[in-house]
């Protein structure tokens, strides 16, 4: 009987609890409806327009036939008529009322301070999507020590992030500043247009702060049965409201570079969908997303490579090797198909302006792109060389190691051809012996479709590296085993083929199909990697294991690759982000709110990448601060119980 | 290397051929010497390949000379890819350490000679490098020019307006008078190295059939205004190498090759010829260029002929949206 009543009690208590955690769930998802009310509704009160009160007045006097007076104004964008409520974007004029500074450039400032914000918002958003995954591997694991070993990976994941969250919001308190000191008119005018959505974000970061929370302190307590699959909810729902952050703030940058909702003086027209929704808005959220997890999977692997590389024992290098190798693998796994999102992003940059397009890959910007396809390659080629080091730790992985240098040569030549420049740097002599601006050989890999090829060619090589990853300490003995490897390797040779076949062929069709072309050879890489993968799993199924993975036992020169994989990501990161805002030219808000400082011209080539740089180290450094502070937990040594009392039992989670 | 010819039309691919059978030749001999135990040393065979690649292949064998700039990316590439060959896994990198961790300990009377050997040579070699990079330089510097820079979204010539990204060329015609990009598409010269007529029997396809009309007669009287104003300079091959080329510097824009007009609109070009070297934008920079503004010499629709001739000669398309 007195059992019966304990189930009944610990029932209602896990019944309170879950009732609890839903209730809390609903008011923390508030702002979301909130916003989503909103906007659905046009936005309440009207951005940089008269309050609610005058609006209904005026419309009062609208119906007693007075409606002539609201001016209305042409969306630049959608083209729709729409009352002129807002006022118009300031023209601004080289002077300390319009443009306050100190003995130094602003611009320079404003950047420096967006980028370090953008880097840790990204690690944030980032973190906890992966600890989603990696929670719910453990809950759906059968063999209990691999399932406490992903639940403790989550949680040192999120660990990690905490931390950093704070520096995120300390980071974005300073980029207001410097936005409100620096660029007070052009600051006033985006947070009039974006008045409503300023408060939904604000509330939006509040709900997040507050999930991350009782995500991180509710960890042990919501460890058993219903209560972590609530724990896992609460991960959801962060990740949901995390990417709605994200969402609104890539709306000012989309506003900014193509702008909608407001006519050619820059009126706002009263539909707070159009300002969000513009013509860039969604292909910049799915390329932030992919590029936000491909980033913050490096920084986690460079963290465990830091870990690895200080490790004293075995354990240590064993746990640090395995928890490298799941960053860097969810880090690759969205690293793949973001050149794809970003293809999307510059093809509906093309069709938004055409100029800005050409700006961005054809003229002034054009170097930039060559190095981030440098930096694309050596992406691509630290983790193959990763993944080839981390065969040596497989008995059994040196049947795959003697073919690697095949593997080098497709990659280095898709990548000599990926960033071969179209505008070549020579001094005059040499342009005079080459007999013109393009070179008859090179010059036709300069051209989108050889580089399509280079690039193709290298996702479906770090493809097949993964598949002999897999493989590596493990053998197929399904009864079809040779009939899979004849048509898995048939499968490569052709997607290779086709992909090679299609870049010359590019060269021999008109522009609109050649671009057309991209569609198959995209989809003979995807296919290689959506179909061989699996289908080698299959094979690998019930598979005869050559011996077991030696976690730890791995060459130091796979973690400084795994280091340089995540430095490359940063500075890559920094590097587009200053493309994407530099093909504004001389523009606060493209074609409508003109950047009269005296820093609205694009820097030379050496310049930003040295600010690029900059940015790469002081966000390394400070995130190496976070990783001690990580450290500083774990370092606590538990405190022997007194004798006669029973031990408690062990927790999950360190450090707390 | 002139006896073996770079085929034109097939050159990129040529290349990359060639190095795979140079790499692959190389490795059959390396693999037979081993088997006959007395394969090259892995520190030897990435120098050699590294060298063969940056300092024979790419500086001798490709004609016209590749650029320092790229020969270095290239070298750095290829560097990365042998340095990752011979790491690949540790008993290749121990293999490859061996000569250089031999010669840092000098157990030997050689491996003592050369250590000593490197530690005079090595600052002297850098000597020489900082005292080279120390004179100074009488070279032209380098510009990193903006060969395509972005067009304006509209552009003014004899008194109207046209949008670049909505205009065409109004002599892009089919036999019923329409703008058919198609039509014309189908009917231009073939784009492999002869560049030849598709049919001389058929007017639709000849220029100078005494019964052509629509689109390849506009053709024809586009080619008499190139040959009349352009081919002094663009060449009569379009190729850019024409009577007066070689007096300017850079030398004129080369219409057959890939990078140029078969990457742009068509009005784009349209922009470019009508406004010259003198009308491109702030992003041209260094607006080294020298062709003439031709809307002073040309009518709008003598303009549009001779790019629709420019597009037939060469055997490209121009780039559309659609």
């Amino acid at each position: 009987m007195g059992r019966l009543f304990n189930q009944m009690t610990r029932g209602k208590k896990k019944l309170f609890a879950v009732s609890a955690l839903m209730v809390m769930g609903c008011l923390l998802l508030l702002p979301i409806f909130l916003s989503i009310t909103a906007v659905a509704g046009g936005g309440g009160a009207p951005a940089g327009g008269p309050p609610p009160e005058v609006v209904a007045a005026q419309k009062a006097e609208g119906e007693e036939g007075e409606a002539e007076k609201v001016e209305m104004g042409r969306d630049v964008y959608y083209k729709t008529e729409g009352p002129a409520i807002g006022m118009p974007a300031p023209v601004t004029e080289d002077n300390e009322t319009f443009y306050p500074r100190y003995n130094f450039e602003s611009r320079v400032l404003l950047w420096v301070a967006n980028q370090q914000h953008l880097y840790y918002g990204s690690f944030v958003l980032a973190v906890p999507i992966f600890c989603m995954c990696i929670e719910f591997a453990g809950m759906v694991s059968k063999d209990k020590a691999m399932a406490k070993k992903y639940d403790q990976l989550a949680y040192d994941f999120i660990k990690i992030s905490l931390t950093a969250y704070s520096l995120t919001a300390i980071l974005g308190g300073i980029l207001i500043f410097t936005f409100l000191t620096l660029y007070p008119a052009f600051f006033g005018y985006l947070s009039s247009i974006f008045r409503p959505v300023m408060h939904i974000y604000a509330l939006t970061f509040v709900a997040e702060s507050a999930t991350l929370y009782i995500y991180y302190y509710g960890w042990d307590k919501m460890r058993e049965g219903v209560l972590k699959w609530v724990h896992l909810s609460m991960s959801v729902i962060l990740n949901v409201i995390g990417t709605v952050l994200m969402f609104l703030a890539n709306s000012w940058i989309a506003f900014m570079m193509s702008p909608a909702g407001v006519d050619e003086q820059g009126r706002y027209l009263g539909n707070i969908w159009h300002v969000l929704h513009t013509a860039l808005w969604n292909p910049l959220n799915v390329h932030r997303i992919l590029g936000n997890m491909a980033f913050g999977g490096g920084v986690v692997a460079a963290y465990a490579a830091y870990r690895f590389l200080s490790s004293k024992t075995d354990e240590e290098r064993a746990h640090y090797d395995w928890m490298g190798y799941i960053a860097m693998s969810l880090g690759v796994a969205f690293l793949i198909p973001l050149p794809f999102a970003g293809y999307w992003l510059m093809r509906e940059v093309y069709a938004y302006r055409q100029q800005m397009g050409i700006t961005l890959m054809g003229g002034l910007l054009a170097w930039l792109f060559i190095i981030q396809a440098t930096m694309i390659g050596i992406l691509f080629l630290t983790t193959n060389y990763y993944l080839w080091q981390a065969l040596g730790r497989m008995t059994g992985g040196e049947r795959f190691q003697k073919y690697i240098k095949y593997l080098v040569f497709i990659l280095v030549v898709g990548l000599l051809v990926f960033i071969t420049p179209h505008t070549i740097v020579m001094t005059p002599a040499e342009l005079k012996a080459m007999g013109g601006q393009q070179h008859p050989v090179l010059g036709n890999y300069g051209v989108m479709s050889a580089k399509n090829g280079g690039i193709n060619a290298i996702i479906m090589t770090t493809v097949l590296s993964f598949i002999w990853y897999q493989r590596g300490n493990r053998v197929p003995t399904v009864s079809w085993a040779k009939f899979g490897n004849i048509f898995m390797g048939c499968f490569f040779l052709i997607g290779q083929l086709n992909n090679i076949w299609l870049a010359c062929y590019g060269y021999f069709i008109p522009a609109n199909v050649r671009i057309g072309l991209s569609v198959p050879q995209v989809a003979g890489t995807l296919s290689c990697l959506l179909l061989m993968t699996p289908l080698n799993l299959a094979m690998l199924k019930n598979g005869r294991q050559l011996g077991p993975i030696r976690w730890g036992q791995i060459p130091p020169r796979s973690q400084y690759a795994i280091i340089m994989l995540a430095t490359a990501f940063t500075w890559m990161m920094g590097l587009m982000g200053y493309i994407r805002s530099s093909v504004r030219l001389f523009w606060h808000v493209n074609e409508v709110m003109r950047d009269n400082s005296p820093w609205a011209y694009t820097h030379t080539i050496g310049f930003a990448a040295n600010v690029i740089s900059f940015n790469v180290l002081f966000f390394w450094i400070s995130i190496m601060f976070v990783f001690w502070l990580g450290t500083l937990g774990a370092k606590k040594v538990p405190v022997p119980s007194p004798a006669g009392q029973p031990v408690p039992s062990p927790q999950s989670a360190t450090g707390h | 290397m002139t006896w073996l010819k770079l085929v034109e039309g097939y050159m990129p691919m040529q290349m990359i051929t060639e190095l795979a059978i140079c790499i692959l030749v190389f490795s059959i001999i390396n693999y037979s010497l081993k088997r006959a135990g007395m394969g090259l040393p892995k520190f030897w065979a990435g120098i050699f390949v590294w060298c063969f690649v940056n300092l024979f292949y790419l500086k001798y064998r490709i004609y016209p000379p590749i650029p320092f700039s790229v020969r270095a990316i290239y070298g750095t590439v290829a560097a990365c890819g042998i340095f990752m060959w011979v790491s690949g896994s540790q008993q290749e990198w121990e293999e490859f350490k061996r000569p250089i961790i031999n010669v840092l300990d000098a157990k030997t009377g050689m491996t003592k000679f050369i250590r000593t050997a490197l530690l005079v040579l090595l600052p002297i070699g850098l000597w020489g490098f900082a005292y080279n990079s120390f004179l100074p330089s009488f070279d032209e510097p380098i510009e990193l020019r903006t060969v395509h820079p972005a067009p304006p979204a509209t552009t003014k010539v004899h008194g109207k307006t046209y949008v670049l990204q909505t205009a065409a060329n109004p002599y892009r015609i089919n036999p019923e008078g329409k703008y058919d990009q198609a039509y014309s598409n189908a009917h231009i010269v073939s784009q492999d190295m002869g560049r030849l007529m598709k049919d001389v029997n058929n007017p639709e396809d000849n220029p100078w059939d005494p019964n052509a009309e629509g689109y390849i007669k506009h053709v024809r009287e586009g080619g008499e205004i190139f040959f009349q104003n352009c081919h002094f300079c663009h060449g009569d091959n379009l190729n850019g190498r024409g009577l007066w080329a070689f007096a300017f510097n850079p030398i004129p824009a080369n219409f057959t090759d890939a990078g140029t007009i078969a990457q742009l609109q068509e009005t784009f070009v349209f922009w470019r010829v009508a406004k010259g070297g003198i009308g491109l934008p702030g992003e041209g920079f260094p607006w080294a260029s020298v062709m003439p503004p031709w809307e002073q010499h040309l009518t709008v629709d003598e303009i549009w002929k001779v790019i629709m001739f420019e597009y037939w000669h060469t055997g490209y398309y121009p780039r559309t949206w659609e």
